[in-house]
């Protein structure tokens, strides 16, 4: 498998969240605002690149009946480590997820990756499906918080932007985001977590929509070109 | 064979946790004094914004029988209230916060210091957004007699507004059974 493959697998072909659809609990609760989505994102990304890295290096010396219960040590490690640095270096983003930086232990995105591919690629392959796993969870979880802040609270941007003393971005979270339309006519049923149900549920059938015109046009482009060989067969023979 | 087995999967296994268990040592090592600053300014930013003072005097609280959630209660060295810090349950998990009592019993104001709210929601009960601070600041005046009903909880967030009110209307009654104490 080559790397263009396994881009295109990540972020759209076999997406962690709208193809494979797992690790969604986490996706409903936290795509409220930008900043969130944006953190969560990038933190799967790295724990997971780790972990899928770590598993497949020591995917022949560990023993096949307790290989679950070690994937399950390193994912924690991983996940420990980084809820540990975001405290200490961005405590605002470790305050906004709160709990769901600590949930990453169980988010089946990791597990499932580390189960389903490390334990039978190797290194290298591992790393970037760690990437491009991550980058596709990433990639919609953004697309999921900026569909929910916009709907949902009118905003932009929120904690990631700040246009109060002009543009510029905070990694604190302070920033108000950019205000597109009042809050007060937004839709807040979008920032609740059943919200997130809806959200998620119209962005899966979107993506399957596209999904499935993409292969029916493919198929359509691959049945005329074997109609025109067939043709110009005929017309050989005539 | 079969005991042979299960050493060998047991030592592996145990290997592995102690790998873990020493990697994860030196990054809390690493960690621990940044969080613990960053912990301590918080605290110190969180007196500071509930009650105006020089300096905090920690008061002895095992002379009075008090709320068990309240963690600890502190003096403003000028005499002109009580700092409370408490400990309540909100809906995922411990709300910890400081409510500052001035010396007629009511709340000088309030801020969350550690908790695990869900985002957007509960969470909003401590975060810097307008929402937030219209929250915390409706809280200023009130007395120990305060319940949920009176302020305007945070919508979808009951159980986190309620603790938020319950913890407010305890440190009050606290510094109240501390001065009356005091003066007994």
């Amino acid at each position: 498998m080559n790397i263009r493959d396994q881009f295109r697998e990540g972020l759209i072909t076999n997406n962690p969240i709208t193809v494979q659809q797992i690790g969604m609990c986490a996706t409903m609760a936290i795509t409220t605002s930008l900043f969130n989505g944006v953190g969560m994102g990038l933190s799967v990304l790295i724990i997971l690149t780790c972990c899928n890295v770590v598993v497949s290096a020591v995917r022949k010396i560990i023993p096949n009946e307790i290989r679950l219960a070690i994937f399950v040590v390193i994912i924690a490690s991983f996940v420990t480590i980084v809820d540990l640095l975001l405290k200490a270096y961005i405590p605002a983003l470790s305050d906004s997820l709160g709990v769901f930086i600590p949930l990453i232990v169980v988010n089946c995105i990791i597990i499932g990756r580390a189960e389903a591919f490390c334990q039978k690629n190797d290194i290298k392959a591992s790393f970037f499906d760690g990437i491009f796993q991550g980058l596709g969870y990433t990639v919609i979880l953004i697309v999921m918080c900026v569909i929910r802040e916009l709907l949902g609270s009118g905003r932009f941007g929120g904690g990631l932007i700040d246009v109060a003393k002009g543009f510029r971005f905070t990694l604190d979270g302070t920033g108000g985001g950019i205000q597109i339309f009042p809050s007060e006519f937004g839709a807040s049923i979008l920032t609740l977590p059943f919200g997130g149900f809806l959200t998620l549920g119209v962005v899966i059938a979107a993506m399957q929509y596209f999904l499935k015109k993409s292969a029916r046009e493919k198929k359509a482009a691959e049945e005329a070109a074997a109609e025109a060989a067939r043709l110009a067969a005929e017309q050989e023979e005539d | 064979m079969k005991d042979n087995k299960i050493v060998k999967l047991s030592l592996v296994l145990f290997l592995v946790c102690a790998i873990a268990a020493g990697v994860l040592g030196v990054v809390y090592n690493l960690t621990k004094p940044t969080i613990d600053r960053r912990a301590l300014e918080k605290t110190t930013a969180a007196f500071a914004a509930v009650l105006e003072a020089e300096s905090y005097e920690v008061v002895d609280t095992g002379a009075y029988t008090l709320d068990r959630s309240v963690n600890s209660v502190y003096k403003a060295s000028d005499g002109s209230g009580y700092v409370v810090e408490s400990t309540f349950s909100g809906a995922q998990g411990n709300i910890t916060m400081v409510v500052g009592v001035k010396s007629d019993y009511t709340c000088s104001g309030i801020s969350i210091t550690e908790h695990s709210e869900t985002s957007g929601l509960g969470a909003v009960a401590a975060s810097a957004s307008d929402a937030g601070v219209a929250f915390r600041e409706q809280f200023i005046g009130v007395g120990e007699n305060v319940t949920v009903k009176d302020i305007d909880a945070i919508a979808g967030a009951t159980i986190t507004s309620t603790a938020v009110t319950n913890a407010v209307a305890t440190s009050i009654t606290t510094v109240k059974t501390i001065e009356g104490g005091a003066a007994a």
